[in-house]
């Protein structure tokens, strides 16, 4: 029982690119995620049916959540966030089919994901007060302060990938350990709560703190 | 004065280490009296205001995942000492 990533072959020769476990779940989870979304946004139709009230209603609970946070720019950052959200809500519920290990669950996704949130946050920053105003925002209210903000908003991506991973990882090794215990029936409402709800709820929090940054980014 | 083989140098390096996964995860406590709270003043917030569920809810969760934090920090540290040492 190892958590993290697992080395399944190198592609140049002997420890050149090694290709891990993670890579090659997280690049099936994009696949999932393309035939899905083309599946549900073909033959579209001013009357939804079906299908196309699915991918509407996924859309318009993500546009939900950032419109109030973010006014009036809800559609500007939907691409986004939708992205990260249903990313990592895919990623998570992946480890429900077994053998296959979550992608969130290596810590090299969870930090890759928030540095872009990171970059993100920057840019907006910048974009909003201009590159001189936002690095002077850093050395207010006094100038003794710019350390410690500057800290604080170098740990940001540091607090918000450790969440995502820390709740993945723990959940795999309770539910590891309870196979290792009971190996039937015992362990499915814990793949129920670690993978449906846990999961869901992880990638909803992920996405909203993206937005929460953002928008104290902005203001 | 005493001379420990490296094997027995290295059960105590191990003990000690589990030990201090153990320990780390007593900040569990913290995370977890602070989600009940935000849970609880949600619940009374609902039971004041019903219309305004669904943003109550969604601000909880945003809160709980924040005081999560330090639990997480403990949780990673914890995991860090079993599987690396």
């Amino acid at each position: 029982m190892n958590p993290g990533p697992q080395i399944v072959f190198y592609l140049f020769g002997k420890d050149y690119l090694p290709i891990t476990d993670t890579l090659m779940v997280g690049w099936l989870t994009v696949v999932i995620i393309l035939i899905l979304a083309k599946y549900l946004t073909s033959k579209m139709s001013i009357r939804p049916n079906g299908k196309q009230n699915v991918a509407e209603f996924i859309v318009e609970l993500i546009h939900g959540q950032i419109e109030p946070m973010l006014p009036n720019e809800g559609w500007r950052f939907l691409p986004f966030i939708a992205t990260i959200f249903i990313y990592i809500g895919f990623s998570n519920l992946i480890s429900l089919i077994p053998g296959l290990a979550s992608p969130t669950g290596d810590l090299n996704t969870t930090l890759g994901l928030a540095l872009t949130v990171f970059l993100v946050v920057q840019y907006e920053g910048m974009r909003e007060y201009g590159v001189w105003g936002y690095i002077k925002s850093f050395a207010e209210p006094v100038i003794f302060l710019l350390p410690i903000n500057v800290i604080g908003e170098l740990a940001k991506p540091i607090s918000h990938s450790f969440r995502l991973f820390g709740n993945v990882v723990g959940g795999g090794i309770i539910i590891t350990l309870v196979y290792q215990a009971a190996p039937a029936l015992i362990p499915v409402p814990l793949h129920a709560w670690f993978g449906f709800f846990v999961g869901l709820i992880q990638a909803l929090i992920f996405g909203m703190i993206a937005i929460a940054y953002i928008s104290v980014a902005k203001s | 004065m005493v001379q420990f083989s490296p094997e027995v140098i290295d059960t105590i390096i191990r003990a000690a280490a589990l030990l201090g996964a153990g320990f780390a995860m007593i900040a569990g406590i913290g995370p977890g009296v602070g989600q009940g709270y935000a849970a609880g003043k949600a619940v009374e917030s609902v039971a004041r205001d019903p219309e305004a569920r669904g943003n109550i809810i969604t601000t909880m969760l945003l809160g709980q995942a924040v005081a999560e934090s330090t639990g997480i920090y403990s949780l990673v540290i914890a995991i860090v000492l079993i599987f690396t040492i």
